[in-house]
């Protein structure tokens, strides 16, 4: 029934190695039978030992008191089972060991070897996740702070269910590596992920948090809410700062550079530029020591990437895009606003009173005029005094540009269309600053936004 | 390979089955009620079908044996009714099991089954399903006791009483 190990050598079947466990192991009995090495009955001993084993693994599921399942549980099982396998047979490193496997040993034997080795892994991964977070990087980034926490990555190890769903990935993984884990499934994609994010954790951890923020900065102002990876930003920043030959490690690059390598590079072809920086790549991993090491073939390995990256930005015109400048935040001029002491409530009340019942228009704006001191008071009283549209937009002409751009900032119009909650109220002003901005001219708002993008936040 | 796996063991289970179900005759013959080679092959037919219509897969014998054991003995069984009357439950039981979430085991929903069936429902079939069973099976998805039973009648009382209660005040006060 099994053919002799001379004959699986003969006609050596070649399945990737980035394959699931899960594909590994229906890969092989396909491939086993497409060759010859496995006959037609020796799959159906297979297929019957392994619909036994998924019996008694159903009786265990259900502990014995339901003898039915739903389908969709029962596969949910069987891939479990099959993939628990196909990781002890990828384990051989050798398609022709694994089907000589098959042939040989029983699915059960078979299936707790494979669950011998996920315990492994499993434990293995639960190390390098501590690895990474004692090492994480310090960083605004939102999706990287939230994978690598106890709500992200963390969630796997307690909710993982190696013995029923050994295939599935428990956890929430927002961030995307440079590389990402493709193909593999259960533990074997996690163990993959944190040991490549370690890595990235293990480059950039050789720059200076700050060189990076500026550089992020540099990339987007908010890219602590953006989907990127930072590895990628840094060893790109890195070979261009390889490129014009400055120091790595300060991830600085001026935008007078970055031209000077446009011109430089638009000249080379595809090859020619993909040999630069192959070159560049090799001076970062000297200057950074990590040359050889698995650091090393992860930086290569996220080379073409890169060179891909380079080639549309050159076709574009587009290369400071790419090879971004670091952008120090808070060099930028900035305004800090003080909204001013409000009024005593009893004060604001009778205020309120008496403008709701003031007759006309000139007389409110007077009344506002005499009464109101600061600018907190202004705010609330947009909201409260029931103010006709003509009225508020006469109120906003008394107020200057910087005035309503801390309003804007208080009251951000734009946001009015993402269908959030607000009162109705908020939502009325927020309609009024659209439409007073609308009918303003276009120089006082443009001026209006810059004012905009330069006021401090406010703290709390 | 899961679907396919399944495929390849039907004929197998089934025949496994037919030997479980046959074998029950040595215990439900005491009552009267036999089944004959024929029946209990068109029995298991049936199970398949009810497995098949409501998305689940069995291994084993199943629960057949167990839904004879608990119903051969019921006053509201002969052998006139006792075949249609096991492949109404199979189907019954399989349609119920959905429907209560798996939360019941084979055990406690077969109890389930069998106290209205020689109770309340004095033998209906159509009951048992669209009452007792309804109602369990609500119960478990809504979080009540699975016996928890909202009366109507009661209801319909409270609400009057309420109205008298209203009225009563409306006059005192005038």
């Amino acid at each position: 029934m099994s053919k002799t190990m001379a004959a699986i050598e003969k006609h050596q079947i070649s399945i990737p190695d980035d394959l699931s466990s899960e594909a590994y192991f229906m890969t092989l009995l396909q491939e086993g039978y497409a060759q010859g090495l496995l006959t037609a009955s020796s799959v159906e001993q297979i297929q019957l030992q392994c619909l036994e084993f998924l019996a008694y693994k159903c009786r265990k599921y259900n502990r014995g008191e339901s003898s039915s399942l739903r389908v969709e549980t029962a596969e949910s099982l069987m891939k479990s089972n099959v993939y628990t396998m196909g990781l002890y047979l990828k384990s051989l490193g050798d398609s022709g060991k694994a089907i000589s496997e098959l042939t040989t040993a029983r699915i059960p034997e078979i299936y707790q070897k494979g669950r011998e080795l996920i315990t492994d892994k499993l434990a293995a991964a639960q190390a390098v996740y501590e690895q990474i977070q004692r090492n994480s990087l310090s960083t605004l980034n939102y999706t990287y702070n939230a994978t690598i926490s106890g709500e992200g990555l963390g969630q796997f190890f307690p909710t993982y269910q190696p013995d029923y769903e050994a295939h599935e990935v428990t956890a929430s993984i927002d961030y995307q590596l440079c590389n990402p884990v493709d193909h593999l499934t259960g533990v074997e994609f996690i163990h993959r992920y944190l040991e490549n994010l370690a890595l990235e954790n293990e480059f950039c951890g050789r720059f200076s948090a700050k060189a990076i923020h500026f550089l992020l900065c540099g990339y987007d102002s908010g890219y602590k809410d953006l989907l990127i990876n930072i590895f990628e930003q840094v060893l790109t920043s890195a070979l261009a700062c390889s490129l014009v030959k400055r120091r790595v490690l300060s991830l600085s690059i001026s935008e007078e550079e970055v031209e000077v390598l446009s011109k430089e590079l638009i000249q080379a072809d595809l090859p020619a530029l993909t040999l630069k920086i192959s070159k560049a790549a090799e001076l970062v991993q000297e200057e950074l020591n990590i040359a050889g090491g698995a650091l090393g073939q992860y930086v290569v390995q996220s080379l073409p990437n890169i060179v891909v990256n380079v080639s549309q930005a050159l076709k574009l015109n587009t290369l400071a895009k790419v090879f971004v400048s670091p952008l120090d935040p808070d060099a930028k001029p900035q305004i800090a606003f003080a909204a001013g002491v409000k009024m005593d409530d009893k004060e604001y009340r009778k205020l309120i009173d008496e403008l709701l019942i003031c007759r006309y228009p000139a007389d409110k704006l007077q009344f506002i005029r005499e009464q109101v001191r600061s600018f907190a008071d202004l705010e609330d009283l947009l909201t409260d005094a029931w103010l006709e549209t003509e009225e508020v937009f006469q109120v906003l002409d008394l107020l200057g540009d910087v005035e309503i751009a801390a309003l804007i900032k208080r009251h951000p119009y734009q946001e009015n269309q993402q269908g959030v909650y607000l009162p109705a109220a908020e939502q009325t002003l927020r309609g009024y600053l659209q439409d007073y901005l609308e009918q303003l001219a276009a120089d006082r708002v443009k001026g209006i936004f810059q004012l905009l993008n330069q006021l401090r936040d406010e703290e709390g | 390979m899961a679907l396919e796996i399944m495929h390849l063991s039907t004929s197998l289970i089934q025949k496994q089955a037919v030997m479980e179900i046959e074998k029950c005759n040595e215990f439900s013959a005491q009552f009267g009620l036999t089944l004959s080679h024929a029946q209990a092959i068109e029995l298991v037919e049936t199970r398949a079908q009810a497995l098949r219509g409501n998305g689940r897969i069995e291994f084993g014998g199943g629960v057949i044996q167990r839904i004879i054991r608990e119903f051969c003995h019921s006053p509201y069984i002969s052998s006139y009714n006792y075949e249609e009357t096991l492949q109404e439950l199979v189907e019954m039981f399989y349609y119920y099991k959905n429907e209560t979430l798996d939360l019941l085991s084979d055990d406690e929903l077969i109890q389930f089954m069998r106290t209205p069936f020689n109770g309340v429902c004095q033998g209906s079939l159509e009951l048992l399903a669209g009452r007792e069973l309804y109602n369990l099976a609500s119960n478990l998805r809504f979080g009540y006791a699975p016996n928890y039973w909202e009366d109507p009648a009661e209801d319909e009382e409270e609400d009057e009483d309420e109205e008298d209660n209203a009225d009563e005040q409306n006059h005192g006060g005038y």
